[in-house]
């Protein structure tokens, strides 16, 4: 996926910035498996996340041209897009529906198939999960999701520990990275 | 617990949490994609109705009016009633009328009002001012905390007033005059001015305070021939502005 991204050529991410849709699939096709899994873990619920992509994915075509750098800024930058979709669908239906994450995490009996990672992994914030999200499932690099993030390596790389220590108190650096 | 383990074990955890997307989700988003703008712009299109409403709210509050305080008596440009400095220099910059009305009538030997309004309990004056331009004399009461209850001009043939309480004849210059009944006013907490501004011009010869007791304020006017005038209450700051026709 990733190799995908790098090698589109930079005339397609010309053509989609100056409009045209179906240069703007071919780039974005191969990001909505990612940033449905990204959107699927932040919110615990899997229309929702769809519906996070979506909308995610209109605000992306919208706003190509801002994008800055070349075609291998679109990942972050359209996965950072993802997450604060993810976070607007939060906050904007906190008022009209229990979220499904919060159900599973505080209130509904955890199966007993559930590892003890998976269980705290559940505790976790949604913004907690966003770093272990982007580093460890969809193994992006560092300063790809330093880039997600909006900050440096250095602070992408603390936030990648110290949300793990939160699932594993004993973890170490080394163990993590 | 090693990192290929946590790793391992961490996105078993995650696969389960997220599952796989829709077959049909990039069909989806190309749909969303291709719309037209319009069609998805929900909250602009809610927020330019929200616009829409409240300015179609406004229109019709501010032509119906409902608490019966006119701005005017009618509309009508009333060109500036920066009453001539030859009276007292303003402090702060010439009330105006608003430029955007359409000129009012004048009225001949008529009364005016009384015309009420909402206001304060009592309105104190703060500023008096006298003018004079190209088809009339003003005079513009000028109040500093809000409006008048009820404003009243009668016409009468000559220029000779009674002052109250004291009951005092006083003759005007002029040979007619107007005499202007503000109740719900003061003008002697907050005004220090003239009480008595002997113009010199063509029409509005003489302005003169007869009353300031209470809460009623009387100014006479004495003018020279006939007594063409008309009235407006204005707002920002809060005035009466009364014209008196010259060349008639």
């Amino acid at each position: 996926m990733s190799a995908a991204v790098m090698e589109q050529p930079p005339q397609i991410l010309a053509r989609a910035a100056q409009g045209d849709q179906d240069s703007f699939s071919e780039l974005i096709e191969p990001l909505l498996d990612p940033a449905y899994r990204l959107a699927a873990v932040m919110l615990a619920d899997r229309g929702a996340a769809e519906d996070a992509v979506q909308e995610a994915s209109v605000k992306a075509w919208r706003k190509l041209r801002q994008l800055r750098g070349d075609a291998s800024s679109l990942r972050p930058w359209f996965l950072s897009i993802v997450a604060n979709e993810c976070r607007m669908a939060r906050r904007t239906r906190w008022w009209s529906v229990i979220k499904v994450a919060d159900v599973d995490a505080q209130d509904r009996p955890q199966p007993e198939s559930y590892s003890d990672l998976h269980r705290a992994l559940l505790r976790l914030s949604p913004d907690d999960r966003l770093p272990l999200v982007l580093h460890f499932y969809l193994d992006l690099p560092l300063d790809e999701v330093a880039k997600a993030l909006h900050v440096s390596p250095s602070a992408a790389k603390s936030r990648i520990y110290r949300s793990a220590k939160r699932l594993r108190a004993d973890l170490t650096m080394e163990e993590v990275f | 617990m090693s990192n290929e383990n946590f790793r391992r074990e961490l996105n078993r955890a995650f696969d389960g949490m997220s599952g796989q997307p829709s077959p049909t989700l990039a069909r989806r988003i190309r749909s969303a994609v291709a719309q037209p703008p319009a069609a998805r712009s929900y909250y602009w299109m809610a927020a330019a109705a929200a616009v829409v409403i409240a300015v179609l709210l406004v229109g019709v509050l501010f032509v119906a009016n409902p608490l019966h305080r006119p701005t005017s008596n009618v509309g009508g440009p009333a060109p500036s009633p920066s009453a001539s400095p030859s009276a007292s220099p303003p402090a702060t910059p010439s009330p105006s009328a608003s430029p955007t009305q359409a000129s009012a009538p004048f009225q001949c030997g008529t009364t005016y009002g009384p015309i009420t309004q909402n206001g304060p309990a009592v309105a104190y004056v703060s500023d008096v001012r006298t003018g004079s331009h190209p088809g009339y004399d003003r005079i513009t009461i000028t109040f500093g905390n809000g409006a008048p209850t009820s404003v009243e001009v009668k016409t009468q043939s000559n220029a000779t007033f009674t002052k109250d309480p004291s009951g005092q004849t006083v003759n005007l210059r002029g040979d007619s005059g107007l005499l202007v009944t503000i109740r719900g006013a003061d003008e002697h907490t907050t005004y220090s001015g003239s009480t008595d501004f002997k113009t010199g011009y063509t029409k509005l010869q003489e302005a003169q305070q007869v009353q300031d007791f209470e809460g009623v304020v009387q100014w006479a006017l004495g003018l020279s021939g006939n007594t063409c005038y008309r009235v407006y209450l204005l707002t920002s700051p809060d005035r009466v502005v009364i014209d008196a026709q010259t060349g008639t």
